[in-house]
């Protein structure tokens, strides 16, 4: 349904983004993920004709995107980082306003509007001027226009942005909803939301894409991996090597959890933090802590954690972060 | 089109739901009506002077040159504010709101939002025109005139505020701020009345023909004289679709940034 190839925007000599290449399937529900900065909504203006990029092309629905831009937009809904919404409408009159801007069949105006407002429960206030509504609500009519035009395509660029807890309980469950009927893409920082409602995830960083993968896919990759923390009292330059050479363990890095320590007493300077990957496995946490104690290291600490969708998402995009920093230096 | 009549009615309706609108309404009322009076009365004595010194014959002074004349010009001037100020918001406002967006990822091309937003801005303006109208109106009640003049000068009043509505979507379309765009405006609509002048400033005939054919003054003069030009009419359509034109480049190009 929407296809990325090789596109690049940059912004004089800053490259928001860098030859991203990913599609996103009829039907499917893709999150992309990414910290602040990242290029999601770089990406998603230049998708929805908003932008042009500096290269690259963008396929929507079998129309491209900058020679056939009007059929693109027919069937793309968007809502950009701040809802589009004009102050001195009442929310009836915007979606009805946007529902003819988007060209949809005069009959249907009516009808769909009251779909808009019922899927995203703006009924109590469907006569009231939008510049008199709260930010959430505002952010609930910039949703209720992106979707009254029934568009096939859906763009959020942070949907749930300023939403109350059981809003974003209810936009999440929307999604969900509409994910079978419109193909739906949609941006985030926020972790939980792509756990909720995607079937497929695309992480990116500083512009490039680090990870695209189906949620179980990702989850899976996580379940590989697992982290433990020691903390030692006495770290004899032996227990490193020691530890690295037990089956399972990936790696070791003596943690600076030691040099934030320090500052807080002396009996903090006397530990020592270690951070051992592992595969994963109980086994591995066994012998690591056989180890440790066989050292008499004086373990005082052991924590261990199965990496969760977060510690990816950090380790992606932090390493990612470190490279490109050695590349720029 | 349909894209094109959903903006138009968008920013129409929200300029007729703005205090800006009816304020300015109001107070062109005032002044027009207060002007009108006075020339009205001045009209009405000369020539009852005119008829006692010429004991009933023709001529004495003329209703259109001494009293409609001078409410068109009046009004012509405080058309060239109003204007500034009807159109400032046309494209700032949408950038500033970020509702520029929504248009600009809608199904709908540069051309047709221009064409929307000129068609709202026009109305807005002309509907003041027309207010202004009333006032000839009125005095059909109390004498009886030739209606060709001043059909021919309002006909030149409305092309000449349309291009004054397209040069304000223009400076309107070049930045967010609303201030700016009124300040660009005026300067803009008073300055093309110089392009005119600069007929005197060149040496070779070709360029003084080129200037005087320019000058909004002459074109807008012919009007006033009761006559309508074909040449008059095409520079101020021409000089309506410039400014379209250059509207649409902008907002075309803000793609590209
Ligand atoms: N108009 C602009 N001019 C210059 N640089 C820009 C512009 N817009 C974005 N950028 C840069 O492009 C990069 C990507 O920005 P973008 O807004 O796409 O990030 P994002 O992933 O949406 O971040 P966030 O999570 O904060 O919304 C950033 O480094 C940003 O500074
Ligand atoms: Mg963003």
């Amino acid at each position: 349904m929407i296809e990325v190839r090789d596109l690049t925007k940059s912004y004089g000599q800053h490259k928001a983004i860098d030859r991203l290449n990913f599609s996103v399937n009829k039907g499917e529900v893709v999150g992309f993920l990414g910290p602040n900065g990242a290029g999601k909504t770089t990406t998603m203006k230049i998708i929805t004709g908003f932008m042009a990029p500096s290269s690259g092309e963008v396929n929507v629905a079998g129309h491209d995107v900058f020679e056939d831009p009007v059929e693109v937009k027919k069937r793309i809904g968007y809502l950009p980082e701040t809802p589009p919404v004009y102050g001195d409408m009442t929310v009836e009159e915007y979606l009805r306003f946007v529902a003819n801007l988007k060209g949809v069949e005069r009959a249907r105006v009516p009808s769909l509007v009251a779909r808009a407002i019922e899927k995203t429960s703006l009924g109590d206030v469907r006569r009231r001027l939008i510049q008199n509504l709260s930010k959430g609500f505002r952010q609930r009519v910039g949703i209720s226009g992106a979707l009254v035009s029934d568009p096939e395509i859906l763009i959020l660029d942070e949907p749930t942005v300023g939403l109350d807890p059981r809003q974003v309980a209810e936009i999440r469950a929307l999604i969900k909803e509409l994910a079978g009927h419109h193909t739906i893409l949609l941006s985030t920082h926020i972790l939980p939301e792509v756990q909720a409602s995607c079937s497929r995830i695309i992480i990116i960083n500083r512009g490039k894409i680090v990870a695209e993968d189906s949620l179980g896919g990702i989850t899976q990759r996580m379940a590989g991996a697992g982290r433990v923390t020691i903390k030692v009292r006495r770290s004899p330059p032996s227990l490193a090597e020691g530890l690295s050479r037990l089956a399972g363990v990936r790696g070791v890095r003596a943690s600076d959890a030691s040099a934030n320590g320090r500052g807080h007493g002396a009996i903090a300077a006397l530990h020592s933090a270690f951070e051992i990957e592992t595969d994963g496995g109980e086994d591995a946490v066994e012998r690591i802590a056989a180890h440790v104690v066989g050292a008499g290291a004086g373990l005082v600490d052991l924590r261990s954690e199965s990496a969760d969708l977060e510690n990816v998402f950090l380790q992606l995009t932090s390493s990612e972060e470190q490279q490109n920093q050695g590349v720029e230096s | 089109m349909r894209g094109t009549l959903a903006i138009a009615g968008k920013d129409l309706r929200s300029l007729f739901y703005s205090p800006l609108f009816w304020v300015t309404a109001f107070l062109l009322t005032l002044i027009w009506s207060g002007m009108y009076h006075i020339s009205l009365g001045e009209f009405a004595q000369r020539a009852n002077m005119a008829r006692m010194q010429m004991q009933g014959a023709e001529g004495g002074p003329n209703l259109h040159s001494e009293v409609f004349t001078r409410h068109v010009a009046l009004v012509h001037f405080f058309m060239i504010l109003a204007v500034a100020a009807l159109t400032m918001r046309l494209f700032a406002e949408e950038k500033k709101q970020r509702t520029f967006d929504l248009l600009l990822t809608s199904p709908v091309t540069a051309t047709q939002i221009v064409a929307g937003k000129f068609l709202a801005g026009l109305a807005a303006a002309w509907s003041l025109i027309l207010l202004s109208l009333l006032y000839p109106l009125a005095t059909m009640t109390i004498a009886n005139f030739d209606w060709g003049p001043l059909a021919a000068a309002y006909i030149g009043l409305m092309l000449l505020v349309a291009c004054y509505v397209a040069v304000g979507m223009f400076a309107s379309s070049l930045t967010e701020s609303a201030v700016l765009a009124v300040v660009m405006a005026l300067i803009f609509s008073v300055g093309i009345w110089f392009v005119g002048a600069l007929s005197d400033a060149v040496d070779s005939p070709a360029m003084v023909a080129l200037f005087e054919h320019l000058s909004i003054g002459n074109h807008f003069s012919d009007f006033m004289r009761g006559g309508v030009g074909v040449a008059s009419v095409v520079f101020f359509l021409s000089m309506i679709f410039l400014n379209c034109f250059l509207t649409q480049r902008v907002v075309e190009s803000s793609r590209w940034r």
